[in-house]
């Protein structure tokens, strides 16, 4: 009996690493633009429903095998987010912060519209990578699919670190966000390194869609509710650290299966306020997240 | 211009204004009126979100739920919330006239606004955008959860009930009989024209001056000894007033409240429309109201109209082609903020000053 | 003393507005809507907004109303038919009615979209005599309450209907079956579950386990670990099409295989093969479901009369729109009893009679239903349609079983 109700209690922790790793995947695109614009961007998961709908359309209308079309889809969003960056984002990127984010509200209306156009609304399925089998232990079943979803994730992370740590490059694009004036005076050209932080986090986001959609369901609102636990998430693990949006989601996603499983006031339908209490304690005890360097106002 | 001339012209504009709401009903259809009447709602919680977001220089993408606050709050004075068969402590007994729900339901959502305003004392920016985005994208779904006190998904229904001055037929008032649609136009003009005055006199004053000292520069207010934390909640405690006595107009309007009435999406346009009717403006805002409003209901319809057919792909769209108006609205909105930064009121600012400084210049 | 005239001045000039100027009420003619030449209907669909996927019902009833506009239309007149966007928002459902109501002068609204959208304007209408025609939900209140609301009337099988033949189905079927049931947490999701558990009440079938969701999930993966810990041998989806798939794919990885029963919304073959992850899952296999609209993407339906007239007409009059959504269907399916409605009524078309017709309607031969599926009311019957037909998914398509179950003599 009681080993029927462990078994109960770690498939709820299992799912929960599940989901979490979708909310992990879309925010370390959110955590990524933060770092390197400064921008909080609303239309983050439209951006990355378009791509991924253009991962199914190679794949379903023009046959292209998988693999291919996800490194195809992976260039489309690079390019994706770079060009956004230089046409929409770069003319209000300096001036008052409202702007901007109306800026990326428009942004979010405006691609979902496109995607529902082109696409239309009807659901479609994106085949898995990592196929559908799964692996049993003692009672609690894991899939492949979450599986590898967490270990991509935490591949970008160390990709991602790698990057920022050991590159020419990674180092430009920290200079451009933190300090844009005295890293124009080095000879960073700090536009195009923002556009690059728009770029690889339209990439993220790609790469997100692609997790996310076998498990999830493809369809034009397919990341809307995975914004807010995204954005939860990130502020969790710290809004500048993409170790900390991957442990966030994660943490977020077992919290939330417990708190509506065994929490009975919480319910399945109250996840979502839950989600929002945990973006404004995080902001109000500890607003650098669990691994943000405390932001220090200079007067 | 000397400020005491600019008083005046003020002045004057505001009196034309009056003049203008008092008579148009003459002038237009009933069902136009109503759909005024609506402007007219929207107008208050635009002058809300204005002293928050123009003048104190905090972002709020979630006003729409200080609205359903004060929406819910009409509903269930109305009727109670005996009916969801809710006893005990928390059962609200009904009864309440709608008229007089609504300085209840302005004063129950400026509350929720102060207690708001203290963790937002922490956020500032784009965080505080993100965490009111959160408020009022999880709203619905606490309403929807707590069904024993609001009705749940099903909502609030009003019409019939005996509370409601709201039907088909004619409204008695000062021994005159009024249309429905009639009578709706006035309540809504005349708090919107009350509360106009009000956001006016709050902001010429010291409060005005200190808000204004928050956005501009929050080292320099501090330093001249204006209490941060005071301002900054009390703007967010009367901003959400007026947006709960806006939900609470709406839902007398509607005659119906129930989550969906108050979507992100209004809360979004709220924000829109107070940055396309010009921040920091109250002149403007009446622009902003008439956008939010016809956006709403007319975007869709209207699309054809609005984009030329001879442009290439979107000129093909209409109202049958799904998703592509919402990809042109979004579109347009971007344009805008490109192009009209500091929104309708911007243009008349500007047009004023070009006016004033032709005075100047020409010597007089 | 001075900052006083600011705030009385706004309140003295509306209060002399009111007292000096003339004020008009609303005249309302006889019957608006109709002219020599055409029948003006109006209805809300969710064009835009988070419900967009259904605006389909809208579009497929108009481009039926085409096609009979070009042939003549009905006696002499032709319909014009407007669909009015409210982004799945009843406070824009009320705006938008009214509009109709109060500006296009709309002979009837008909076809509108959504339970509280409906229930929102249903007094409304019923106050100023409008018909409330076909509403676009299966809500049991638009049928049940017709006493109450004779302006009102529905059209598909209520949810809870729906759910009793489920419950009668598992009761006489499987001894002792353990159910456990995902519902969305509105009208909708319970008023099936209400109907399961009426139609399982006398027998020895018991629901074990419910779960609820909110529309703002992002996905029901805890619900249906859950569900699969409380041991039941069925499944009951009673969700929208997003979430019955995640349903069906979650089970699967569960290694959890109860007999699972969709619900109609949610039941189309497109859906179905989604869920199916092309032929992976298993889970799929042995479902049930009811249905009463003929399926687009139904083998069964290829050479049949009803749908070949239903691709032709979408094709002539909703080019673009996607042939496979079932809901074009539905919305066909709406316009040709309307149709039938007002040949009925004949020369001079009255609000009042059109009311009158639509609860006295026998029709059978709905091209676009299921065959012998019939179309009736009557005095004490405000539900249209009351039939549908299990069918049992086998082999990548849908597979009728038993006959036709009526939910008014269950």
């Amino acid at each position: 009996m009681l080993a029927a109700a462990f078994a109960d209690f770690m498939q709820q922790v299992v799912s929960g690493f599940a989901s979490g790793g979708i909310y992990a995947a879309l925010a370390l695109a959110l955590v990524i633009i933060h770092r390197s614009t400064g921008v909080i961007n609303f239309s983050q998961g439209e951006m990355a429903t378009l791509c991924t709908y253009i991962a199914w359309t190679l794949t379903f209308n023009h046959g292209w095998s998988y693999w291919p079309a996800f490194v195809a889809t992976l260039v489309f969003s690079f390019v994706f987010g770079l060009a956004t960056h230089r046409i929409v984002i770069r003319p209000v990127e300096r001036g008052n912060v409202l702007r901007v984010v109306i800026v990326t509200i428009g942004l979010l209306i405006a691609f979902n519209g496109f995607v529902v156009w082109q696409w239309s609304g009807e659901p479609k399925a994106l085949q898995s990578p990592f196929g559908t089998d799964t692996i049993d232990v003692g009672g609690v079943v894991i899939s492949w699919q979450d599986v590898g979803t967490i270990l991509v994730t935490l591949g970008i992370v160390v990709l991602l670190w790698l990057l920022f740590q050991f590159t020419k490059l990674g180092l430009a694009l920290r200079a451009a966000a933190v300090n844009p004036e005295e890293a124009r005076l080095v000879g960073v050209r700090v536009s195009w390194m923002l556009g690059l932080g728009w770029g690889l986090a339209a990439v993220l986001g790609a790469v997100a869609g692609m997790l996310t959609a076998p498990t999830v369901g493809l369809d034009p609102q397919m990341m809307q509710p995975i914004l807010i636990y995204a954005f939860a998430a990130a502020v969790l693990g710290g809004i500048d650290s993409p170790l900390g949006a991957v442990v966030g989601g994660l943490a977020l996603g077992v919290l939330l299966n417990l708190i509506g499983v065994y929490v009975d006031f919480v319910g399945a339908e109250l996840k979502l306020p839950v989600a929002l209490l945990v973006i404004f304690v995080v902001l109000i005890v500890r607003p650098s997240g669990i691994f943000g360097r405390p932001e220090v106002k200079r007067v | 211009m000397t400020p005491r001339q600019k008083q005046l012209v003020g002045f004057v504009a505001f009196a034309a204004f009056v003049v203008v709401v008092a008579l148009l009903p003459a002038f237009i259809s009933a069902f136009r009126a109503q759909q005024f009447a609506f402007v007219g709602i929207y107008l208050i919680a635009l002058l809300g979100l204005n002293i928050l977001t123009g003048y104190t220089g905090q972002i709020s993408l979630g006003h729409g739920a200080f609205m359903a606050v004060g929406g819910y709050t009409t509903a269930l004075l109305m009727v109670g919330n005996e009916q969801f068969g809710q006893t005990g402590a928390l059962a609200i007994e009904g009864g309440m006239k709608d008229v007089w729900t609504i300085p209840i339901a302005g004063l129950v959502a400026g509350l929720v606004g102060l207690a708001f305003g203290f963790p937002a004392l922490r956020l500032s920016g784009l965080y505080l955008a993100l965490a009111t985005f959160a408020v009022a994208v999880a709203t619905p779904s606490a309403a929807k959860r707590f069904q024993e006190f609001t009705g749940g998904g099903s909502g609030i229904n009003l019409f019939g009930v005996p509370e409601l001055t709201a039907g088909l037929t004619p409204v008695e008032i000062f021994g005159r009989e009024l249309a429905f649609n009639d009578w709706l136009y006035y309540l809504c003009w005349t708090v919107a024209l009350v509360l106009f005055a009000g956001a006016w006199l709050i902001l010429r004053g010291r409060t005005g001056r200190a808000f204004r000292a928050v956005r501009d520069s929050e080292t320099a207010a501090v330093s001249s000894g204006v209490s941060l934390a005071r301002y900054k909640i009390l703007a967010f405690g009367i901003s959400a007033a007026y947006a709960g006595v806006a939900g609470s107009l709406y839902t007398i309007a509607i005659t119906f409240v129930n989550p969906d009435t108050f979507p992100i999406a209004l809360s979004i346009f709220l924000l829109v429309g107070v940055v396309v009717g010009g921040l920091g403006q109250l002149g403007g805002l009446v622009f902003g109201a008439i956008f939010i409003h016809f956006m709403q209901i007319e975007w869709a319809q209207q699309m054809d109209a609005v984009v030329p057919d001879f442009l290439p792909i979107i000129g093909d769209i209409d109202t049958d082609t799904p998703g592509a108006p919402a990809l042109a609205f979004g579109a347009v909105l971007i344009l805008l903020m490109f192009f009209l930064p500091n929104g309708v009121g911007g243009i008349f600012r500007r047009a004023g000053q070009a006016l004033t400084s032709w005075r100047y210049s020409r010597g007089a | 003393m001075r900052r006083l005239p600011a705030v009385v001045a706004p309140i003295i000039a509306c209060a002399a507005a009111l007292i000096l100027l003339p004020t008009g009420l609303a005249g309302s003619s006889a019957d608006p809507g109709i002219t020599a030449t055409t029948i003006v209907l109006g209805g809300t669909s969710p064009l835009t907004g988070p419900a967009a996927a259904y605006a389909s019902v809208a579009r497929g009833a108009k481009a039926y109303l085409d096609s009979v506009n070009a042939r003549g239309g009905v006696a002499r007149r032709t319909f014009e038919y407007k669909i009015v966007d409210d982004a799945y928002n009843p406070a824009q459902t009320v705006q938008a009615t009214r509009q109709l109501v109060e500006s296009d002068n709309v002979f009837a609204v008909f076809n509108s979209l959504g339970t509280e959208h409906n229930q929102a304007i249903r007094d409304y209408l019923n106050q100023a005599k409008v018909p409330h025609l076909f509403v676009a939900t299966g809500a049991t209140t638009f049928g049940r309450d017709a006493a109450r609301y004779p302006w009102t009337i529905g059209f598909q099988p209520s949810y809870q209907a729906e759910g009793l033949v489920y419950g009668r189905y598992l009761g006489q079927t499987r001894r002792g079956a353990r159910i456990a049931v995902l519902y969305q947490n509105d009208d909708y999701g319970r008023d099936l579950l209400a109907g399961l558990k009426r139609g399982i009440a006398r027998s020895t079938a018991r629901v074990v386990a419910e779960e609820t969701y909110d529309v703002t999930a992002p996905d029901v993966q805890s619900q249906i670990a859950q569900l699969k810990a409380s041991r039941a041998n069925v499944l009951a989806i009673f969700g929208t099409p997003k979430f019955a798939i995640q349903s069906y794919v979650f089970a699967n990885r569960l290694n959890w295989r109860p007999l699972i029963v969709n619900n109609s919304v949610s039941g189309a073959s497109n859906i179905m093969l989604l869920a199916s992850e092309g032929g992976k899952n298993k889970a799929v296999n042995g479902s049930i479901t009811l249905n009463f609209l003929k399926d687009p993407t139904d083998p069964r339906w290829r050479r049949d009369a009803g749908m070949r007239q239903y691709r032709s007409i979408m094709s002539r009059y909703a080019k673009g729109a996607n042939v496979r959504d079932v809901y074009h269907v539905y919305g066909m399916a709406v316009a040709y009893e309307t149709v039938s409605l007002f040949r009925r009524l004949g020369a001079n078309p009255t609000r009042a009679g059109l009311m009158a017709r639509a609860r006295s309607i026998t029709s059978a031969g709905n091209p676009f239903l299921l065959p012998g599926v019939t179309v009736k009311t009557g005095r004490r019957d405000g539900f249209p349609i009351q039939q549908g037909q299990l069918q049992r998914w086998r082999g990548g398509k849908w597979v009728p079983f038993g006959g036709l179950w009526s939910s008014n003599r269950l």
